[in-house]
């Protein structure tokens, strides 16, 4: 027997709210699924589409996307430019075959430490549902019927 | 040493395993022994049965744990989020698996089991009530499914209001049937007295009965019956859109379906059930219905809405025994009687009994208890 | 040159290595190319942890540095000034957080164990990419801005000014003094609040380093540490400050009356009005809301009565913009809307009165005079003060209040004292913590006040009984006894909770400032910075922190005023080093990123095409760096090759 699947989640936050956010959590001695590794980039408007694709590519199962919440941000409006990219990041990773659970963007102030941890939970649930990527075998032979990854 | 008192821990685990997970939230302020209507009348503190379950000790499990009608006041203010009537409940179900509930219950209980109602009625004689008119049953094609509460199918009295709810509806032409004779009780009184198991019987079989007749909109009677569908029905497969009959009589009557025309000439005060009121936020739909009423003056009880005080029916209450003087009905027909009301309108099954039960013990005989469709049915 | 990494492991005492393995972690990053030193320590942040950081970098000639220990926003300044004292440059640093992202938050051992690992991993794909940067230093200007004139504001303001700094103050009521104006006595010395606090008040007024602007707003705030660019907008006033001699006449002539917002609506005030009569500025002020001449366009009684002729109707809102380099904010504290509260009668019933209501009725300034009487006039002969009125409860604020233990002992002592009414204190817990709190509590159990363990449960009019005719009954079980008891009593006293400010939402997006779930400002560190912000050279005094009383409050404005003093006084500060860069020989002139500069740094030159960034006014928050189409900009500290290697080494794929 192999053993159970473990999901891999890489986390791309900002400074200022999502990585306090997850110092709170940690601060306040809440438990969470262990499958997450935190990218701490100063702002979410820092983060460049290929940062999420690379995270696949690499062989993350999902990715979290995660700033301050809107009107919150640190450098008044990064944010927002995090959120109007993401559309367009959500249809190229559904056009590479990805499901679209596996790319999630959340808005999770410095005081949310709780929030941190429902949202990792609750992914880390998903995507444990969802199985493996496995993208780049998947890139390799493009994408594979439903159920088959 | 007897007077000394040790904690068992082994309670509140049990307790919290069976799901009281707010029992030790409770941080001993007294707001739900300040809020209960028992105190009115005579000493209970739901906080010390609380506190007892907390540390395990001695008197938890005594009789005063069958006093609480379930009315809800003191969940609404507590202070800490303590789901008290749902660890009343939890407990009642764990004294109920060692067999000592009390007496009364266990006659009730008992019927539940044999004919699926608690007022020992033979499921039979369900549909009695219609007498030899013809009814309209529900096969499926009306639009509402209209659930009778035991209560009013077994009661005399409370027979009298669904025939003046079909009047109503008839009048509305409101396109329903009746679910009849297969019916069983929707469980809400078994639920809270603990038997959990004689619930989930009673909730399966509903539920079967209603999918199988393709059941999409339910209209009830009952607060009870409208609470227990809403919240515990749906996470055992009952899901369905789930309206209280002064709900719909509120929309007939603004839609203009439905025209009040005769004068009902009487000085009305409006009860409100605890299972419409606090546990589902209905508050204006029946003063709504009332005002429209010609002829009518509405009056408040003192303490009203969210303040309500409870008719003292609910949480298996019903069935038991309560001396006169100690009765909620009782101090509130007082009230009214002051007040100058020659009618008390409710929207409740259980609040017509308690009401009518203490109208007989106080010898009002002038007094009304009338439900709100009743005085609709009058006005039309 | 290969970079000569060393890996520093902090065991934290127990709390990183009660959870994480730490030497597997030392054991794992030795393995990894370019680390030649790695090493556990149990306290890294200590002194001895820090001299072991300087003599590992100069003995095996490191070039990068990764500890891994706590949150970089604790510890990262500690450890780059440690490199930096090494020798080293300190954005060659690079921290990994294994103790709030790992060792705190699972309990699997070996799953922290592995996951310290790939933080750390991480960390070192980082550090070996970082570059060498130099920090900028930057002039400060000298003047603090300090928003709010209640006593935090106001202990602040003097500090600073005291010191030769100069202060702006902004109040947006007619007056400074905030709530403490509003009261009597203050616990438990029972010093006459007024007594004390307006000294202080025309000592603002009179300072010559301080320029006070009441009946004014923040409206901008723009810049960064040192260096901010405020607009406030001065109301008008109607009144010309330097004509208007204080005289009051106008006060007395104007004919139209509204409800007085510093009498909590008990009373009423005059149009043109200044909240109280110690009112600092005294001059008065035109309501222009209320005032009858702004409605009808006829009246005018004031201008005709003001002998000085200070009454100027063509007065406009001026917005003046200053240049500060430290922002106090002391905004202070809101009360919970009452009218929530009717389970206690209020709004119901009139004589259930809110704190800051008797606060009033008991001022010799207010509405009776300093009677304490019934709405009809009646001396009471039994007052019920209920504590935790919305606070400590779930469906209001869950937070306590802090305040309403040791005001309600205080409304106790002085009812007391004015009247031969029985007081009843209805209380869950009675929190007496300060100096001289205790004391206090005791002094009144010796006046004779009467205290009931238990919180009340509700207030009604409902009679059962005659000796609850006429009366209002307070429902509520004396838990120590284990009996529901039904109080009558003539008044109602709610220790109604504290709560945030109804426009903190707004103020805090003003300065840049986060809240906490409790709606109050949020500190940098609530044990070591509560008076620091996330935004460096905004600082926090008093109750829009928490809710405080009146020593805290006085406490925390000299704290912040200390902070802001000593980033003033430096004279330098420095600034952001890790900005973005536009990379001539990709830029296409595209012009993007200027659109997404939130800060508008980027500027662009017409005759070579390209843009730059103005590195001074970058606050390095890459959000051009990710927008940009040709990948022409960097992000410094944060660039995509670093990045990325962080990400590749997130876990260990294979």
């Amino acid at each position: 027997m192999s053993t159970p699947f473990e999901p891999r989640i890489v986390v791309l936050c900002c400074n200022w709210c999502t990585y306090a956010g997850a110092d709170l959590a940690g601060t306040s001695r809440m438990k969470y699924a262990p499958n997450v590794r935190l990218v701490r980039v100063m702002c979410s408007g820092r983060v460049d589409p290929s940062f999420v694709l690379r995270a696949f590519q690499d062989g993350a199962d999902g990715v979290l996307v995660a700033g301050c919440h809107p009107g919150d941000c640190h450098y008044i409006n990064g944010n927002l430019k995090a959120m109007r990219r993401f559309p367009a990041l959500e249809k190229m990773v559904a056009q590479f075959g990805i499901e679209p659970q596996r790319l999630r963007l959340e808005w999770i102030s410095a005081a949310e430490g709780d929030v941190f941890v429902r949202v990792v939970n609750e992914m880390t649930a998903q995507v444990r549902a969802l199985g493996a990527l496995d993208w780049r075998r998947r890139a390799a032979v493009g994408p594979l019927p439903e159920h088959a990854g | 040493m007897s007077h000394f008192a040790t904690p068992m821990m082994e309670v509140p685990e049990m307790i919290a395993e069976v799901g009281g997970k707010t029992l030790d939230l409770c941080y001993q302020c007294g707001t739900c022994s300040g809020t209960c209507p028992w105190n009115l009348v005579r000493d209970f503190r739901v906080r010390d049965i609380i506190t007892r379950a907390q540390l395990g000790l001695e008197g938890y499990e005594g009789e005063d744990l069958w006093m609480c009608a379930t009315c809800n006041a003191c969940v609404d203010r507590c202070p800490q989020g303590v789901e008290i009537v749902d660890l009343v409940r939890t407990i009642r179900m764990l004294i109920a698996e060692t067999g000592a509930a009390p007496k009364t219950l266990r006659a009730v209980l008992g019927s539940v089991q044999s004919n699926g109602n608690p007022w020992s009625g033979e499921p039979s004689a369900r549909m009695a009530w219609a007498g030899a008119d013809p009814v309209p049953a529900f096969d499926g094609t009306p639009e509402y499914a209209y659930f009778t509460c035991c209560t009013q199918a077994y009661d005399p009295r409370n027979a009298k209001v669904i025939r003046a709810a079909a009047k109503v509806m008839d009048a509305g032409c409101v396109s329903y049937g009746f679910v009849g004779g297969g019916e069983w009780c929707c469980g809400d009184a078994v639920r809270k007295t603990g038997a959990q198991s004689s619930f989930q019987r009673l909730a399966d079989h509903n539920i079967n009965l209603m999918n199988g007749l393709g059941v999409k909109k339910m209209l009830v009677p009952s607060p009870h019956c409208l609470n227990t569908f809403r919240k515990e029905y749906p996470e055992l497969g009952g899901k369905w859109e789930v309206t209280h009959l002064v709900e719909l009589l509120r929309d007939l009557v603004r839609s203009g379906r439905l025209a009040m025309k005769t004068a009902v000439p009487v000085k009305a005060i409006y009860h409100d059930p605890c299972y419409l009121g606090r546990n589902n936020d209905i508050y204006d739909a029946p003063r709504d219905v009332l005002r429209g009423v010609p002829g009518l003056q509405l009056i408040e009880f003192a303490r009203t809405r969210d303040e309500a005080v409870c008719c003292g029916g609910g949480g298996g209450r019903l069935w038991m025994e309560t001396p006169v003087n100690e009765r909620f009905a009782v101090l509130k027909l007082k009230e009214a009687v002051a007040k100058g009301a020659d009618t008390v309108v409710t929207a409740c099954p259980y609040c017509i009994s308690m009401f009518e039960d203490a109208k007989t013990a106080l010898g009002l005989d002038q007094m009304q208890i009338a439900d709100v469709v009743e005085i609709v049915a009058q006005a039309l | 040159m290969e970079p000569r990494i060393g890996v520093f492991v902090c065991h934290c005492g127990t709390n990183i290595a009660g959870v994480v393995d730490v030497n597997r972690v030392v054991e794992a990053a030795a393995a990894w190319p370019d680390v030649v030193f790695s090493t556990e320590y149990k306290f890294m942040c200590s002194d001895p942890g820090q001299h072991l950081l300087n003599d590992a970098i100069i003995r095996h000639k490191l070039t990068r540095v990764v500890v891994a220990a706590c949150s970089p926003r604790m510890h990262e300044p500690t450890f780059r000034k440690a490199c930096a004292m090494a020798g080293l440059n300190p954005y060659l640093f690079e921290m990994a957080n294994i103790r709030e992202h790992c060792s705190w938050v699972h309990e699997d051992k070996l799953a922290a164990t592995l996951k310290a690992i790939d933080i750390v991993r991480a960390a070192v794909a980082k550090a070996r990419l970082l570059e060498p940067l130099q920090a900028r230093m930057v002039p400060v200007t000298p003047k603090v801005l300090v928003v709010g004139g209640g006593v935090a504001g106001i202990q602040a303001a003097l500090d600073i000014a005291n010191a030769g700094t100069k202060v702006i103050m902004v109040e947006r009521s007619q007056s400074i003094g905030g709530h403490m104006a509003q009261l009597d006595k203050t616990f438990p010395t029972l010093d006459c609040s007024a007594c004390i606090l307006t000294p202080k008040m025309v000592q603002v007024a009179q300072h010559p380093n301080i320029e006070l602007m009441t009946y004014s707003d923040v409206e901008n705030v723009d810049g960064y540490v040192g260096n901010f660019t405020v607009k406030i907008r001065q109301r008008a006033r109607y009144v010309d400050e330097s004509t208007c001699t204080s005289c009051g006449v106008c006060l007395e002539k104007c004919p139209k009356k509204v409800p007085s917002e510093f009498d909590e609506g008990m009373a009423t005030r005059k149009a043109i009005y200044r909240s109280f009569p110690q009112a600092v500025p005294g001059r008065p002020v035109i309501d222009k809301e209320s005032c009858t001449y702004f409605k009808n366009g006829k009246c005018k009684i004031c201008e005709i009565f003001c002998e000085p002729k200070a009454i100027r109707w063509d007065d406009q809102d001026r917005v003046v913009e200053e240049k500060v380099g430290a922002i106090i904010v002391a905004t202070g504290m809101g009360l919970i809307d009452p009218h929530g509260l009717g389970q206690w009668g209020y709004g119901r019933f009139p004589n259930v009165l809110t704190g800051l209501e008797f606060e009033r009725l008991n001022n010799a300034t207010g509405p009776t005079g300093g009677r304490i009487t019934c709405k009809d006039g009646s001396e009471p002969k039994s007052v019920a003060i209920l504590h935790c009125v919305g606070s400590r409860d779930r469906n209001h604020k869950e937070y306590c209040s802090r305040v309403c233990c040791m005001y309600s002992l205080k409304f106790a002592h002085l009812i007391k004292e004015k009247t031969h009414a029985t007081v009843y204190n209805f209380y869950i817990d009675m929190r007496c913590f300060g100096k001289g709190y205790e004391e206090f509590y005791n002094r009144l159990l010796h006046e004779g006040v009467k205290f009931i363990r238990g919180k009340a449960a509700y207030v009604t009019d409902q009679a059962y009984g005659d000796e609850e005719t006429g009366k209002l009954v307070v429902s509520a079980e004396s838990t120590t006894l284990g009996q529901v008891l039904r109080v009558p009593v003539d008044m109602v006293i709610l220790a109604s909770a504290v709560a945030p400010q109804n426009d903190a939402e707004a103020v805090a997006r003003l300065f840049g400032m986060g809240r906490s779930p409790d709606g109050f400002f949020m500190e940098k560190h609530p044990k070591l910075e509560p008076f620091a912000t996330a935004t460096d050279g905004v600082y926090l005094a008093g109750s829009c922190q928490s809710p405080k009383d009146i020593p805290d409050t006085v406490a925390h404005g000299a704290a912040a005023a200390s902070t802001a003093l000593s980033m003033i006084s430096r004279g330098m500060v420095e600034v952001e080093a890790a900005t973005a860069e536009v990379l001539k020989d990709f830029c296409s002139g595209c012009k993007v990123c200027q659109d997404v500069c939130p800060y508008s740094a980027i500027s662009f030159h017409d005759d070579t095409h390209l843009a730059e960034v103005n590195a001074s006014v970058c606050k390095g928050c890459g959000t051009c760096v990710a927008t940009c189409p040709s990948s022409a900009i960097t992000g410094h500290h944060f660039n995509d090759l670093q990045v990325l290697a962080q990400i590749d080494a997130a876990f260990a794929w294979e």
